[in-house]
């Protein structure tokens, strides 16, 4: 389980541009499930996102993984949660230029100390694993869209995490792609991984590998719907007695 | 004021860490009072993520301040040339009134400062900030002594006025002089070295006890304190005579100079990081049953008792090679 406790997030804090993007978000989250964070942009899934994958701090509230309070925890052990548990896909592949393909996915396995062969060999097989083992030496730039997009998920998965966080995986794909990729989810979840995707794309939030379903909006929980699975109309939520 | 390349830099980065320590104090009080690891409020995240930022900064600074030590007493020695009567650093530092007290804060500050930097170490090697309470207090109470330091220091930089007689090492400490300088200089000298020899060996028997078992660590930092005063008696009442091979020199600050090869760097410096290493060991060995602690101070007790014993071993062959090698001896022809 990853629970989230009352989590507020503000940025540029006690200046004229202060920005709320979360306002006590409470949610949790179950493992080997698949949670889409659905909502408006500037809602707050990116953030929220973030805060689940150890990217960013909040301003107050924690998180737990597993049971482990993980906000409170010192950089140097936040990087190793972050690097053994969670796979980031973000919008924009944020692939590194001027590397090839192989280079981008062995990135965030150096720091680890494996041997350069050893992890070579490792990321090679991980790009096969998504028909890119021909593609590792090129340039990413050189790669199509659909390309790039799996080069990103395999580098997501060089550390072998349980959890995938992706954010807004298919607002740059067409509906080839983005199916491709929905089918590449499927697969990761059957091999008992967790998913979390912001999205607010109907052909992600709607997909039958959604379990649950959170609505976000201007940075709050929508509490009036029950997290839903997709397909079902959400319940209303029952008001405390 | 002299504007001495040395004097300046001491001073601007005595003033820098000043700030800092105090800065990082006034903060200690915050952790002290509003620390709480359960609470997820802002108040205590801020803490959490400014604590981070300060403990490093704090770290960078005083490292300065152990090597500012070293750097006072090279700065007081390259400048004894302007003061007549003035042989060594001890020269410059009874110029004024404020030169020896200086130096006594400055070596308190280095083995305080050197404590601090192993917790702070220590502190990091855990999850939950184990001894974050422990090591801002110890922060609030260096940050004053840092601050008389300073106020030491340029009191004594600002008032050193070239051409001004001062007395010079051999009659500070010479057989006739008072106090407990004069106790040290007059102690007997075999009875010092046997019992100099006789705490060493207690010391390196504790430490390989430490360094084997694990066990034994408040022993030795205790141990290793009464070590490190024996050390300094026997150095300027008997191990100084072998050093300078003559009978009635005893000053502690001639050793550094380039006739004696500089050999008092080497010296000071063995003693000074073994003891701090030392009394490590016996800080951390008080906090051996925290359970985010249990992994990494096992090892890190270790390592440091390692350090204190190697330099131990390197500061006794250092003061036993002119005492056992050389030429020159007390005994009566």
């Amino acid at each position: 389980m990853i629970s989230a406790q009352a989590i507020t997030k503000i940025f540029n804090q006690g200046r004229p541009n202060e920005f709320r993007a979360l306002r006590g978000v409470t949610l949790d989250i179950r493992l080997k499930e698949t949670t889409i964070l659905k909502g408006p942009s500037g809602s707050g899934k990116t953030t929220l996102l973030g805060i689940l994958g150890c990217m960013a701090r909040p301003t107050s509230g924690r998180v737990f993984l597993r049971e482990r309070e993980i906000t409170s925890l010192p950089e140097r052990f936040l990087a190793g949660i972050r690097r053994q548990s969670f796979g980031f896909i973000f919008q924009q592949f944020n692939l590194i230029k001027g590397l090839s393909a192989l280079e981008n996915v062995m990135a965030p396995a150096y720091p680890l100390g494996e041997t350069h062969g050893e992890l070579k060999k490792r990321a090679l097989s991980v790009l096969e694993m998504f028909d890119l083992g021909h593609k590792g030496e090129a340039k990413v730039e050189w790669l199509s869209g659909g390309e790039a997009q799996r080069v990103a998920i395999a580098r997501a998965m060089i550390n072998d995490p349980g959890i995938i966080i992706a954010d807004e995986p298919t607002a740059h794909l067409d509906a080839r792609l983005s199916l491709e990729f929905m089918e590449i989810m499927r697969r990761l979840k059957e091999q008992g991984r967790t998913l979390i995707l912001a999205s607010h794309d109907p052909l992600v939030y709607d997909s039958e590998l959604a379990d649950r379903v959170f609505e976000l909006r201007n940075g709050e929980l929508d509490t009036t719907r029950e997290p839903h699975a997709p397909g079902k109309e959400p319940a209303e939520a029952v008001e405390p007695a | 004021m002299i504007l001495h390349p040395g004097i300046l830099s001491l001073t601007i980065n005595s003033l820098l860490t000043l700030a800092t320590v105090l800065y990082a104090g006034w903060f200690g009080v915050g952790i002290l009072r509003r620390w709480d690891l359960a609470s997820g409020s802002e108040l205590q995240l801020a803490l959490e993520r400014r604590t981070y930022l300060i403990s490093t900064v704090v770290t960078y600074f005083l490292f300065f301040q152990l090597t500012s030590l070293f750097l006072f007493v090279r700065t007081a020695d390259s400048i004894c040339d302007l003061f007549v009567g003035a042989m060594c650093a001890v020269g410059t530092l009874t110029v004024n009134s404020f030169g020896f007290p200086t130096l006594f804060l400055k070596l308190l500050n280095f083995i305080l400062a050197g404590l601090w930097l192993i917790v702070n170490h220590a502190d990091s090697k855990g999850y939950d900030y184990p001894l974050i309470r422990v090591k801002y207090l110890f922060l609030i109470v260096l940050a004053p002594l840092i601050l008389t330091e300073t106020l030491l220091q340029t009191l004594f930089f600002l008032r050193l006025t070239p051409d001004i007689i001062t007395s010079c090492c051999g009659s500070l400490f010479s057989p006739a002089s008072r106090g407990v300088v004069n106790e040290i200089v007059n102690a007997p000298p075999l009875p010092t070295l046997a019992l100099f020899y006789g705490v060493a060996s207690i010391t390196l028997v504790t430490g390989l006890r430490v360094l084997r078992t694990g066990r034994g660590g408040g022993l030795f930092g205790a141990v290793t304190l009464l070590f490190f005063l024996v050390s300094l008696v026997a150095l300027i009442s008997v191990i100084s005579l072998y050093i300078y091979r003559m009978p009635s020199h005893h000053c502690p600050l001639c050793i550094l100079d380039p006739e004696y090869d500089y050999i008092g760097y080497p010296i000071y410096l063995s003693l000074f990081a073994s003891t701090v290493a030392g009394l490590g060991v016996g800080v951390l060995s008080r906090y051996r049953g925290v359970e985010s602690l249990f992994e990494a101070l096992p090892l890190l007790t270790r390592r440091l008792a390692a350090m204190a014993v190697g330099g131990q071993i390197v500061f006794l062959l250092l003061c036993s090679g002119p005492v056992l090698l050389g030429s020159f001896t007390l005994r009566p022809a």
